[in-house]
């Protein structure tokens, strides 16, 4: 019997012994065992791996107690409190993660020596005593950078706040299932949306600065932009929720669309909008750090900027300043939800 | 003369489900007609067939003397404006006024900016304390909604539908989530509706003490379709049976 389920069951074995094979020859033999700084690299060997994969998935296809594909895709269904050596699927899979783990310790260069050395440990020293003795000389410097980091997020949020509001009601499946052209504005408008959000603040930072050159407004922008489509998704799914029932009534008495939603969806989401958006603005704080880092502006350039001079004195002050800025935010927009609720 | 004519009315959801099947009826101007069924028979898809919150697969629907099948925008919200519905869940606006709620009776005669802004003109406000007087709720105007009791929140649902000066009145088993009491007087003004502003009433109902009280005339719907007509003194122990089942037995409130 071939159906999907099976077709996908043979894939995953596959792809999970073809990944395997590789990873085992790629890593563990030819880097951790041959010691193979330059290995040389041709497309054959992940197709040779690939090909190994295919005939091992077709083995264990046969073969069900090894087929990992086949459990995940719930074809073979082992009867329960099954011993664990019986179970060779369970070997395979632990065997694959094993690898996995292997190989990760070997391209983050995990080392315990680096970690312990002299050397290493004398600058940890160093820094950690230059961290903990702030400079306060540039206090001023980093209380106005880190007005403008606290401005450009409330900024950044302010101006995403009407675009977020008026996507979120084209991002609502229960608004838009009239008819086919809805329906298909909402996908549109998703997919869009769902694009948008996967490039992170600190890629559009990167474009946006070319576009309008580097400072806060290229980083205001790029906070703005994520906002947008950030909020418009948690907006819309609480539209997605709302008791239709008011809408319902407000449609019966001949109201236009738009008094509909005025008043038959809005003052049921005001208040979890009110809340994402005060959110928003701290994480958009946070973000305006790190998008600062960057050359976005604000108290993250300036962390840059001494950092880059190995001013560790100044960059203990900075630190702190950040720290305290974020507990602020973090602890009043808490607050301030948790009052509004 | 028939305010509403109904002409083989057939309703199918597009997941397929058959909610009504050749339905067929007339309601005269002034008439109190009650809807009654098993749930699921189709009685909420009729009425809102009418209202056309729903639109009908075949058939057509002709009120005072008007082809409304086939109405779009800014016909169609004429025609659901002289049309007042009234919900059992009530569905009023949550966090707003008992009085906003009342106003919103009036959105299809309000220019869109005006009512997004709130900006109700004198005559409208007036009229709605009028409303809310009417059902018995002065004083009440200022409550947010979700503060009143269950009985309270179906009578601004009255004042709503009264503020949209409806000449047809749709209510879907308005009395369904309230206690026996409270059941009884949010009937009576829609009795009051009917008999003294003479807006003509259709009312889905389930239990029969209450239709024998205050329907002027019954139809019955089973499986979408009408299996009887006439007046509430003739459902008999056999009709009540072939509407309900051969189980059912009558309950009653008082
Ligand atoms: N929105 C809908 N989509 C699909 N089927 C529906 C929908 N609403 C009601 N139905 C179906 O139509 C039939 C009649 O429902 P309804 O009109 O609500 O009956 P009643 O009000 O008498 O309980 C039921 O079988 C119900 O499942
Ligand atoms: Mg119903």
């Amino acid at each position: 019997m071939i159906n999907f389920k099976t077709i996908k069951a043979i894939l995953i074995d596959c792809a999970l012994g073809a990944y395997s094979i590789l990873v085992t020859y790629k890593v563990v033999y030819e880097k951790l065992l041959q010691d193979i700084r330059y290995a040389d690299f041709s497309w054959n060997e992940p197709l040779l791996a690939l090909g190994i994969g295919a005939v091992l998935g077709l083995v264990f296809f046969g073969w069900e107690g090894f087929s990992v594909g086949k459990r995940v895709m719930g074809i073979y269904n082992p009867p329960f409190g099954q011993p664990f050596i019986k179970a060779p699927y369970k070997f395979l899979s632990l065997l694959a993660i094993a690898l996995t783990f292997v190989a990760g310790l070997h391209y983050s260069q995990v080392s315990v020596y680096e970690f312990l050395s002299e050397s290493g440990l004398e600058g940890a020293r160093k820094i950690f005593i230059a961290l903990a003795t702030p400079n306060f000389s540039i206090f001023e410097e980093t209380m106005f950078a880190a007005i403008e980091t606290i401005y450009m997020a409330f900024i950044a949020t302010v101006f995403s706040l009407p675009f977020a509001f008026g996507l979120s009601f084209f991002a609502a499946r229960n608004l838009m299932k009239a008819n086919a052209f809805w329906r298909l504005l909402y996908v549109v408008t998703r997919f869009v949306l769902n694009v948008t959000r996967s490039i992170e603040p600190l890629v559009w930072a990167i474009v946006l600065s070319v576009w309008v050159g580097i400072g806060p407004f290229a980083g205001m922008l790029a906070l703005c932009v994520h906002s947008v489509v950030s909020l418009a998704k948690l907006y819309s799914e609480q539209i997605e929720t709302i008791n239709e029932g008011p809408m319902e009534a407000m449609i019966a008495t001949g109201a236009h669309p738009i008094q509909v939603i005025w008043y038959g969806v809005v003052p049921q989401i005001i208040l979890p909008f009110l809340s994402y958006t005060i959110y928003k603005w701290d994480i958009n704080v946070r973000m305006a750090t790190v998008i600062g880092l960057v050359g976005g502006g604000g108290i993250g350039t300036l962390l840059m900027q001494y950092q880059g001079l190995a001013k560790w004195h100044e960059v203990g002050l900075i630190v702190m300043v950040i720290a305290f800025i974020v507990w602020v935010m973090d602890y009043s927009s808490a607050k301030i939800r948790e009052a509004i609720k | 003369m028939n305010i509403l004519e109904v002409k083989s009315l057939y309703k199918t959801y597009p997941n397929g489900c058959q909610a009504l099947k050749d339905v067929s009826f007339e309601v005269a101007q002034g008439e109190f007609l009650v809807v009654i069924g098993l749930s699921g028979s189709g009685k909420s898809t009729l009425l809102r067939c009418i209202n056309r919150i729903h639109p009908a697969s075949s058939g057509q629907i002709i009120f005072e003397g008007q082809e409304v099948t086939g109405l779009k925008g800014k016909e169609l919200r004429k025609l659901r404006s002289q049309i007042g519905m009234i919900f059992q869940h009530f569905n009023l606006v949550p966090r707003k006024s008992a009085m906003v709620n009342v106003l919103t009776g009036v959105l299809a005669r309000v220019g869109i900016m005006r009512s997004v802004l709130g900006l109700f003109s004198k005559e409208d406000q007036t009229e709605a304390i009028e409303k809310i007087k009417i059902v018995n709720l002065a004083g009440k105007e200022d409550v947010r909604a979700d503060n009143l009791s269950g009985g309270q929140q179906q009578r601004v649902s009255i004042a709503r539908a009264l503020m949209q000066r409806p000449k047809l009145l749709l209510a879907d088993e308005p009395v369904a989530s309230l206690d026996p009491a409270t059941s009884n007087s949010v009937m009576q003004y829609l009795e009051k509706i009917n008999k003294e502003m003479g807006v003509t009433v259709i009312c889905n109902l389930h239990f029969l003490s209450l239709v024998r009280r205050y329907a002027t005339r019954v139809i019955a719907l089973k499986g979408g379709e009408i299996v009887f007509r006439g007046t509430p003194e003739q459902i008999t122990e056999e009709w009540f049976k072939t509407i309900y089942g051969e189980d059912a037995v009558e309950v009653s409130v008082h």
